[in-house]
């Protein structure tokens, strides 16, 4: 069942914008809004938020979620040993129609927390780490139309339900089915605005490449969601170029930023803009021919790192330090220090408006190599 | 703080050493594992960033409180 607005509902005809003029609760019990109100100011004494309200669910809204999915109520889809707890198929749906979900993304949530698992970093206590990480979610294949995911303009920002719910329910998991609140078990020393929530859809149509998902082996027709653990989203602003030489040596500096750089190596993926991926298929690049471009090209020189005091590594955790410190070993390398320690450190995706040179960073957790965790969607999601 | 609660269930005695910046979440994770009072001893935040000897110092520091915990005669 769907509570999505049509364009005839009566907000959307207000023409003040008004939502209160002939609006939501109109036609309902007079003390409608009061009772909602009082349901979500419950969900806040609980402490089941993020912050921003949540929608309170019922038996009723948690059989809806549940009828979308063929796996058991009490299948355990992500456990914390560390923690003693564990989130079920049923916890996610809850913590799913919590965050504002319609049933209908259930299966993209499912397939986010299948990811996560499959990525590894979660069920290393990564949630509670000081390093601050959240989850960056990659949507492909035709689930997006399905269920309106937006790829296109915006893409990271406000205004989509299925990308700013579907982001914001791996959060509520977090806090409500394994208790990692800010100030008690999550420790992140800032954290990252993508903790609220961050799930785009890769704009597959205006993608020089074919699609994500299907560079990794699946088929066009096949939905997947691909979790990045990740500490920032950055921006590239790049409208002064068309080499394509010129214009990745801008995003390689960017990867190789020494701030980036906590160990012996790093690892991205590029959210390309379509007119910056056009202007690199036109010219016959694949996304092959950039990943190993940037690779060379990603780099720090000896002295660059040595005045950030980053020149060598820990023997132990690899970690960069200076050179003087107890721990400090040589990292191996020459006098250019390479940032990605394979090409295939760095992953490529197609996102946002055709519209300008403006591209993004993922900066992604860990060292990472071929193997980005692609996660099939239920078939079920229709 | 897991890691030492876990020890203690298996019956090895283990004292988990935390920073100061670090006591809400340390007591989270012992309220979490069903064991509220449990103890743990503390040393000044921080401990990444310091020189080997401040380092040998905070371990002089904290000794007698971890013989304290595991309840050592001395």
């Amino acid at each position: 069942m769907s509570t999505v607005r049509d364009d005839t509902s009566p907000a959307r005809r207000d023409p003040a914008g008004d939502p209160l003029a002939g609006g939501p609760f109109a036609d309902d019990a007079p003390d409608a809004a009061a009772r909602a109100r009082r349901a979500i100011e419950h969900c806040y004494a609980q402490g089941w938020t993020d912050g921003l309200p949540v929608v309170p669910c019922d038996e009723e809204l948690l059989g809806e979620f549940l009828a979308t999915t063929d796996r058991p109520a009490d299948e355990v889809i992500l456990g914390m040993a560390h923690l003693n707890r564990a989130c079920t198929v049923r916890l996610a749906a809850i913590n799913a129609a919590m965050a504002g979900c319609e049933p209908a993304y259930f299966p993209v949530v499912l397939a986010a927390l299948d990811s996560l698992v499959a990525e590894g970093y979660v069920t290393r206590a990564i949630w509670q780490s000081t390093t601050g990480t959240a989850p960056c979610l990659l949507v492909n294949g035709p689930v997006r139309a399905r269920i309106g995911l937006n790829s296109r303009g915006n893409v990271f920002g406000s205004g989509f339900r299925a990308n700013a719910t579907i982001g914001r329910a791996i959060r509520l998991v977090g806090i409500n089915a394994f208790g990692i609140r800010p100030h008690e078990l999550d420790q992140a020393t800032q954290g990252t605005p993508a903790k609220y929530t961050c799930a785009i859809a890769e704009n597959e149509e205006d993608s020089p490449w074919p699609p994500f998902h299907v560079e990794h082996g699946f088929a066009p027709t096949d939905s997947t969601v691909t979790a990045f653990t990740s500490r920032s989203v950055l921006h590239v602003e790049a409208r002064h170029t068309t080499e394509p030489e010129q214009l990745l040596r801008d995003l390689a500096d960017s990867v190789a930023r020494t701030g980036a750089l906590i160990h012996a190596t790093t690892s991205a993926c590029l959210v390309l803009s379509p007119e910056h991926a056009q202007l690199l298929g036109r010219a016959g690049w694949s996304r092959t021919d950039i990943r190993e471009f940037v690779h060379e090209e990603a780099v720090n020189s000896r002295s660059d790192l040595r005045r950030v005091g980053k020149s060598s590594v820990s023997r132990e955790t690899r970690w960069r330090l200076p050179d003087d410190h107890p721990d400090a070993v040589a990292d191996d390398a020459g006098d250019l220090i390479g940032a990605l320690a394979v090409p295939e450190s760095l992953q490529i995706v197609v996102a946002g408006a055709p519209n300008a040179g403006v591209s993004a960073i993922i900066e992604t957790f860990g060292p990472r190599g071929p193997t980005p965790a692609v996660t099939r969607v239920e078939a079920t999601a229709g | 703080m897991a890691d030492g609660i876990l020890f203690e269930r298996a019956g090895v005695p283990a004292v988990p050493i935390i920073t100061s910046s670090f006591e809400l979440s340390a007591r989270a994770m012992a309220k979490n594992h069903g064991f509220p009072g449990y103890e743990y001893a503390i040393v000044p935040h921080p401990v990444a960033s310091v020189s080997a000897a401040q380092l040998r110092a905070l371990a002089h520091e904290v000794a007698p409180r971890i013989i304290e915990i595991l309840g050592v005669e001395q």
